[in-house]
This record gives structure tokens, C-alpha cells and sequence, in this order.
């Protein structure tokens, strides 16, 4: 069983996704602050996270590039939720490795079916 | 806390966290739709609504019912699925007018227990009309879902919300097509009143249009480069109005005096139009519709600095002169025409539009150009 792991400061938007992804049968690991991201990452080796861009002290950007940089995180996908009119924000985010972006407000029901069609073999 | 009510919070937890996320779907949805409407015509409208309820409602019908106000009828604008009806049944189906008036959407489970719609060959159907600021614009008709059930007052709220959003920019969308339909219309209305002072002119300004639009599409131009494209070539010699009509009908050669003053009209034409506040690109186009793609035009633009509509009326333009009678010359074969533009591109024409236009020639008058390739 694959897990997900959310992270965003938002605590609605993290039950939410909490709630379909479990709902589907997937493994879901959420996480409301981005302090300490990157050693709960480690920790919990998850198949694919799904991060918020915007949250308080540490963005999902920056988490971003620091997994993309750290060897043994580096090859877990990303899907980052943005919010609207931030697409143009998206070329800078292309070189820090975010596979998917997904803007807010997302439609629940198409993100189970991109988390599944990611990570759904596993 | 007694375990009983831990249960009863978690449970309480639980179908607040499925509300919101059916919320959090309905706004998901309401902001794609503002994005894909934005801007869409009626039938793009139609087009998107018919989209959406197909990935939202698994089913096998989908109608849009437009109602034409004038005649006081529904009529059917798109439809997929197993839609057959026509006008004259539409009409007779009174629950359909009844729905114009209504202010949301109504399931009716079987179909066929009902007289006048019996007929219709649909088990159960989804009804919701598409209301205007003021008026009724027209209804959705959605019949059957895929896997034989019912409809959940969840797809009825579905397409509540997609209706109710719909039927105002459809609303917005005929009115702004009327507007230019009008606008349209009064440019054709200008330049037949133009051309009826010269026999020689006839027609010339639809052919122009014609082939600059086909040009245009060659090049692959959006909707609205075309859109802008078209009004431009309707307008583009609206300066020969001031061209006295002794020199607009001369027959026989021209002497360099009436050249001169026949070669003002790009000019003229951008000064009539300089009342079209806000259009200063259609007005940039007329002014340099004969500029010289090498700079050596009237005014000495050259290449990019022309605009492209300019460039594509240019070789439309030419077109059209070289093949139809003039007053001052016979009108001349496609072949000879198509030879005398391919042999000033890169000079006077732009050779990317030349290209174009070869390409548009090869398709229409099946002639085979490989030895008149342009000169890029």
C-alpha cells in the first residue's frame, strides 16, 4: 500500500485529502507544520507528498529544493498546491523538481485520481 | 469522556469532513468554470457545459435547449448522446417551458410514466434552466445515467451550479454577439455604399476578406487575431471614399498625378477611422495595408514593423486586383496572378504570408506550386 504524505498548514485542507486518500485505501502520513518537514520525510520514506506552497516559516518550495538535493529523498515525487494566480510562479518552481502543481481550490475527487494514477501500483 | 460519545464526535468529525469536501468540489468547480468561460462564445459555452457535466454525471443524454426570445421557443444548441428531438416535439413538451421559469434544477425519475414525454425514449431525466439577469436563456436536459441508477439530489446540486453560472454568460455571450453581429453588419452596410460608386469595385472588398481570413487561418491565427483580421479587411479601403469617383471609374492607365492621390487611401482611411477610439490597432492596419514588406512602401515601414494583418491584406489585396477587371487593365489568370505575388515576396510581400497563401491556392484551386516556391 502506497503513503502519502501531506503536508500544510491548513488543517481542513489536510483532513480533507486525509479523509479520500484513506478513503481509497492508501497509507496517508499528514503533517500541519513545515519546520521539521524534511526529518519527518526521512523518517517516514512515503511514495509521493503532496505540499502546500504557502505555509509559515518554511514554504514548500524550500522544502522542495532541499529534497531535491538531499540523495536519498531526492527521487520522491512532489505534487505542490498553489494558489490561484500563482501560475506564473510555476517556471521558477520547475527547476526545484515539482512534478505536479495543483491549484487551490483543487477538486478532491481529480486529486485521488492523480495520487492514484502516481503511486496506485505500489 | 464516556467512549459513547468519543464515538459520536468521531462520526460527527467524519461527516463534516464529507460536507466540506463536497464544499470544497462545488468551489473547485465554480472557479474552473469562471476560468473556462471567461471570454467563451455560445457555442465554446455549450460546449464547455456539455464537457463538464460528462466528466462530473456519468450519463448517456446531454442536452443544451437555447430559447429564442423573439419567437418564444426552445430549440436544441448541442446535444450528445441519444438526443432526437425535434422542434415541433420540443414545442409540444410543456414541463420544458414550465422549467424556463423556475429557478432551480428538478429530477423526474420516470419519464415514462409521463404522456408528453413518453415519447422521448429516456427513462429518467435532469432538468435545469439557464436563467439570465432577467430573462430565461434556456434549460439543460441531462437523461440517464450509464450504470441504469437514479439521480442523487448531489447531481441535481452539481447541476444547479454549473446552470446557474452558465445561463448568465450565456446571457452575456449572445449580447456581446449581437453587438458584433450589429458592428459587423453596419461595416458591410458602410462598404456596399462605397462600392456602389464604382462598378469596377464590386465585390472586391468580400473577396478581399475571403482570402485574407483563409491566409490568416493558413498561418494558423487564434479566433480573435482572425476575428480582427476580418474587420480589418472589411474596412481596409474604406479611403477611397474620398477618392473623386472620375478617378475611381477612369478607364485606361492612370497618369502619376492620380496615383499619387490613389495611393493616399491607406491613409485617409486610418484618418475616417480615428474616431474607432481604443481600435488603434485596425487603425494601424489600414494606414499601412500597401506598405512594403522591404520599407520602400508609401510610408517606409518595413518587415515587422507593418502589422500582420496589414501584410496578409497586401497579398490578398493583390490577389483580388490581379484577377478581376479593372478599369485601367483586363483582369489577368491565378496562374499569372499567383506567379506575380510569388515574384515580389520578400520585396513588397511578406514571404511567410506568401507561403501562406500559396499553400491556401494549392488547396482551393488545386494548382500544383512546387516550380513558384516563394522566395524565403
Amino acid at each position: 500500500m502506497a503513503k502519502v504524505m501531506v503536508i500544510d498548514d491548513e488543517p481542513f485542507i489536510l483532513m480533507m485529502i486525509e479523509d479520500k486518500l484513506k478513503r481509497a485505501g492508501l497509507q496517508v502520513v499528514t503533517l500541519r507544520e513545515s519546520k521539521s518537514a524534511i526529518s519527518r520525510i526521512r523518517e517516514e520514506k512515503p511514495d509521493l507528498i503532496i505540499l502546500d506552497w504557502m505555509m509559515p516559516e518554511v514554504s514548500g518550495i524550500e522544502i522542495c529544493k532541499k529534497l531535491k538535493s538531499d540523495p536519498e529523498l531526492s527521487d520522491i515525487p512532489v505534487f505542490m498546491l498553489t494558489a490561484k494566480g500563482q501560475e506564473d510562479d510555476e517556471r521558477l518552481g520547475l527547476s526545484t523538481g515539482v512534478e505536479r502543481y495543483i491549484t487551490k481550490p483543487f477538486s478532491p475527487r481529480s486529486l485521488l485520481e492523480i495520487v492514484l494514477e502516481r503511486v496506485g501500483t505500489k | 469522556m464516556s467512549e459513547s460519545e468519543l464515538n459520536r464526535l468521531r462520526e460527527d468529525l467524519r461527516v463534516t469532513i464529507n460536507e466540506l469536501s463536497k464544499t470544497y468540489e462545488e468551489l473547485s468547480l465554480l472557479y474552473r468554470l469562471t476560468e473556462s468561460f471567461s471570454g467563451a462564445t455560445v457555442d465554446e459555452l455549450c460546449d464547455i457545459i456539455i464537457e463538464e457535466i460528462t466528466t462530473q454525471l456519468n450519463v448517456k443524454t446531454i442536452a443544451v435547449l437555447l430559447y429564442n426570445q423573439s419567437l418564444k421557443q426552445l430549440y436544441t444548441k448541442k446535444a450528445v448522446g441519444r438526443w432526437q428531438v425535434d422542434e415541433e416535439t420540443l414545442r409540444r413538451i410543456r414541463l420544458f417551458r414550465d422549467m424556463l421559469s423556475r429557478g432551480r434544477a428538478t429530477t423526474i425519475c420516470d419519464v415514462t410514466t409521463m404522456e408528453e414525454m413518453k415519447g422521448l425514449g429516456f427513462k429518467s431525466i435532469l432538468l435545469a434552466p439557464l436563467s439570465g439577469k432577467k430573462s430565461p436563456v434556456g434549460l439543460i436536459v441531462v437523461a440517464d445515467k450509464v450504470e441504469e441508477e437514479e439521480f442523487f439530489s448531489g447531481d441535481v446540486k452539481l447541476l444547479n451550479t454549473i446552470s446557474s453560472f452558465a445561463g448568465l454568460f450565456i446571457e452575456n455571450a449572445m449580447l456581446a454577439e449581437e453587438i458584433q453581429a450589429f458592428f459587423i453588419g453596419a461595416i458591410r452596410s458602410f462598404v456596399k455604399a462605397l462600392e456602389a460608386r464604382s462598378l469596377w469595385t464590386a465585390g472586391h472588398t468580400e473577396r478581399v476578406t475571403r482570402y485574407a481570413v483563409e491566409i490568416g487561418m493558413e498561418l494558423g491565427l487564434s479566433r480573435k487575431e482572425l476575428e480582427k483580421l476580418r474587420i480589418c479587411s472589411l474596412l481596409h479601403d474604406i479611403g477611397k471614399i474620398a477618392i473623386p469617383d472620375q478617378l475611381l471609374n477612369k478607364m485606361g492607365a492612370l497618369n502619376e498625378f492620380e496615383w499619387e492621390e490613389l495611393r493616399r487611401h491607406p491613409v485617409i482611411g486610418a484618418d475616417i477611422l480615428s474616431e474607432l477610439v481604443g481600435f488603434v490597432d485596425i487603425i494601424d492596419c489600414i494606414r499601412c495595408h500597401h506598405e512594403h514588406y522591404d520599407g520602400t512602401g508609401l510610408i517606409g515601414l518595413k518587415a515587422e514593423e507593418i502589422p500582420l494583418a496589414a501584410r496578409i491584406i497586401a497579398v490578398a489585396d493583390a490577389f483580388d486586383a490581379i484577377t478581376f477587371d479593372r478599369p485601367y487593365r483586363e483582369k489577368k489568370t491565378v496562374d499569372y496572378a499567383v506567379k506575380e505575388i510569388v515574384s515580389n515576396s520578400g520585396t513588397q510581400f511578406d514571404p511567410l504570408v506568401v507561403d501562406a497563401f500559396l499553400r491556401w491556392i494549392e488547396s482551393t484551386y488545386h494548382i500544383v506550386m512546387s516550380d513558384t516556391k516563394s522566395g524565403t
